[in-house]
């Protein structure tokens, strides 16, 4: 009867996968219909067949699903993020911020809207303008660059000293805080406006999405989920310390390298074009491995899921509570996740 | 035939040697006991045969094949190791198990390592276990999971630190009695760490005692004398012959 274990449990993943996936789909044709806009279910059915009037079309075609692609790309991103770094770290406290990505774009995204006006360009001290200067993309990409420094310092100074997940983690805090400490002076000597621009591209926000941002999102996902599923096994091994997965035939050295890079590559695709976006690679991945434990087999395209669902739940909040704007994702996810996040690790469910 | 030639290891480049050039020597079948005060460098030696830590010279050779010059997927078929601290991950036992034959498989698992995985659980007779959590076991199954992890990439050698550290008696005996199994039904190879004097002469064939990064005696087991024990440990024993077993006894601080 043991025989047939690999064969009832590989059912078993395939039922709650597609259950999820059902899951996520239901929820993005309700986020779909809810808005701010007062807009009726028959007239988003109507624009969804063509047929509906030209400003619904804008709000359906250009900011709900765009947005809705975002939070299932970003939510799953992140969440994988968060999920492989707790694995290679051995750390449940790791995060897609454990190597200070988030500061290091923070201060990226600051440099480029406080010293250069949000495009390289001065375009004078005008809240709009920040947003329309000469290239959308610029403090996304400034955000993006310094995500890519910082990624390649501590993972260089690790590759000098020692690969250790203890060592790893402090020198993600010690950079993360000079990033911080940067953005700090930076704001110092920044303008009123500069300033607000600046804070307000903290908030994540799932509304700056367009369908390019989404195609270079997805296919960064799925390029690491393709990546992190094939060495499942490996992750299952490392579980059991660097001893043990060493003496099982795994280079841990390179595996934590490899891991550590792609995942906080990931999340610096996802926060340079959104915003920082909390706490979703710590609770998803944690929710998943307390109902289905550790065999990542099923924890990485569950985790993703579950981080694509709960980002989903947070934007579909956020803009019903917004009262016309909605309100920072970034805020909800951690304001409604925390609570069912306690509940989740106080439960009595299967230890992990 | 395993072998280990003038092995000399340090920690830091000009920092004091933990291995002064050791040697042993095991046959097929055949189960070593290391013998040592904590700190003589038994973890140590571990971690050189291991491939954890590089030595700084001599040989470690199995059949004459070079293993720290190994990478360590191939270094995995020949020894497998079961650790001292025993950590799991929440798999099943069977899942644990197959964490064992990633050195064959490599990222996909196929039909083969199925069957071998289930060869393992029945002859380790892991059958009633093999769907539980592994963190739902008691001290001695999980040991016996590590066992069985260790085994499932069919190694000629398995070194275990300090099997039975942290389990009570009953466990204590059913882990010794795996082990012996293992050395005679099977023909591997086992190098151990080991504290209790006695549970040494009733496992072992050979005796190695590690003093201050040396083995300073390589007995067969019934060759042990008091005097070897106080150079090693320095205490105090009597040993005495019941049937042919040893029995060691006593243990007082030489003042």
């Amino acid at each position: 009867m043991y025989e047939n274990i690999y064969k009832q449990n590989r059912n078993r993943n395939i039922t709650v996968i597609t259950f999820v996936v059902l899951a996520v789909i239901f929820l993005a044709i309700v986020s779909l219909f809810t808005g701010s806009s007062n807009m009726t279910v028959k007239d988003v059915t109507d624009t969804l067949i063509f047929k509906g009037d030209a400003i619904n079309g804008r709000i359906i075609w250009n900011i709900r699903i765009p947005r809705i692609m975002a939070a299932i790309v970003a939510g799953a991103g992140l969440s994988l993020s968060g999920l492989i770094m707790q694995t290679v770290l051995n750390n449940p406290m790791a995060s897609p911020s454990t190597l200070g990505v988030s500061n290091a774009a923070v201060f990226g995204a600051n440099l480029s809207i406080i010293a250069f006006a949000g495009g390289f360009l001065n375009v004078g001290n005008n809240l709009s303008n920040y947003q329309t200067s000469a290239n959308p993309y610029a403090t996304s990409l400034v955000a993006f660059a310094f995500c890519v420094f910082s990624i390649f310092l501590i993972l260089g100074l690790c590759r000098i000293r020692a690969f250790l997940p203890g060592i790893v983690v402090l020198a993600g805090i010690a950079i993360g805080s000079i990033w911080t400490a940067a953005t700090t002076v930076l704001q110092f000597f920044a303008t009123d406006v500069g300033i607000s621009a600046a804070v307000i591209w903290n908030f994540g926000d799932l509304g700056r999405a367009t369908y390019k941002v989404d195609l270079i999102m997805s296919l960064v996902v799925v390029i690491a989920i393709i990546v992190f599923s094939f060495l499942s096994w490996k992750y299952n091994a490392v579980l059991s310390g660097d001893q043990v997965a060493k003496s099982v035939g795994i280079n841990v050295n390179r595996l934590r390298f490899l891991s550590m890079l792609l995942a906080s590559l990931l999340t610096a695709v996802c926060v340079s074009f959104l915003g920082i976006i909390g706490f979703i690679g710590i609770i998803a991945p944690h929710i998943t491995k307390k109902i289905f434990g550790q065999d990542h087999r099923i924890t990485i395209p569950v985790s993703a899921l579950t981080g694509s669902l709960i980002l989903l739940l947070s934007d579909t909040f956020s803009r019903t509570l917004g009262n016309g704007s909605a309100l920072p994702v970034g805020a909800i996810t951690s304001l409604l996740g925390a609570p069912f996040f306690l509940f989740i690790i106080f439960s009595k469910r299967r230890d992990y | 035939m395993f072998e280990i030639k003038n092995l000399v290891f340090r920690y830091k480049k000009k920092g004091n040697d933990i291995l002064k050039g050791v040697n042993l020597k095991l046959k097929p079948g055949e189960i070593g006991i290391l013998l040592g005060e904590n700190g003589a460098g038994k973890t140590t030696l571990f971690k050189n045969i291991l491939g954890i830590e590089k030595p700084v010279s001599g040989e470690i050779l199995f059949d004459e094949k070079e293993m720290s010059k190994l990478k360590e997927v191939e270094r995995a078929k020949y020894i497998g190791y079961v650790p001292q601290n025993i950590r799991y991950g929440a798999l099943s036992v069977y899942d644990t198990i197959m964490t064992g034959r990633i050195s064959c498989f490599g990222y996909r698992v196929s039909e083969n390592d199925h069957k071998k995985v289930c060869e393992v659980i029945k002859k380790m007779r892991l059958e009633k276990l093999a769907a539980k959590n592994v963190n739902e076991l008691s001290g001695g199954e999980r040991q016996k999971i590590a066992i069985a992890r260790a085994m499932a990439a069919e190694p000629e050698m398995l070194i275990f630190d300090e099997p039975t550290g942290n389990l009570d008696i009953a466990n204590e005996q059913l882990i010794l009695k795996e082990a012996k199994k293992l050395a005679k039904e099977l023909n591997i190879t086992i190098l151990t760490s080991l504290h209790d004097l006695n549970q040494a002469t009733f496992l072992g064939d050979r005796l190695f005692f590690l003093k201050e990064g040396k083995i300073i005696y390589d007995v067969k087991k019934d060759e042990i004398t008091p005097d070897m024990i106080k150079e090693t440990f320095n205490i105090k024993v009597r040993i005495i012959d019941i049937d042919g077993e040893k029995l060691i006894i006593g243990g007082e601080n030489e003042k």
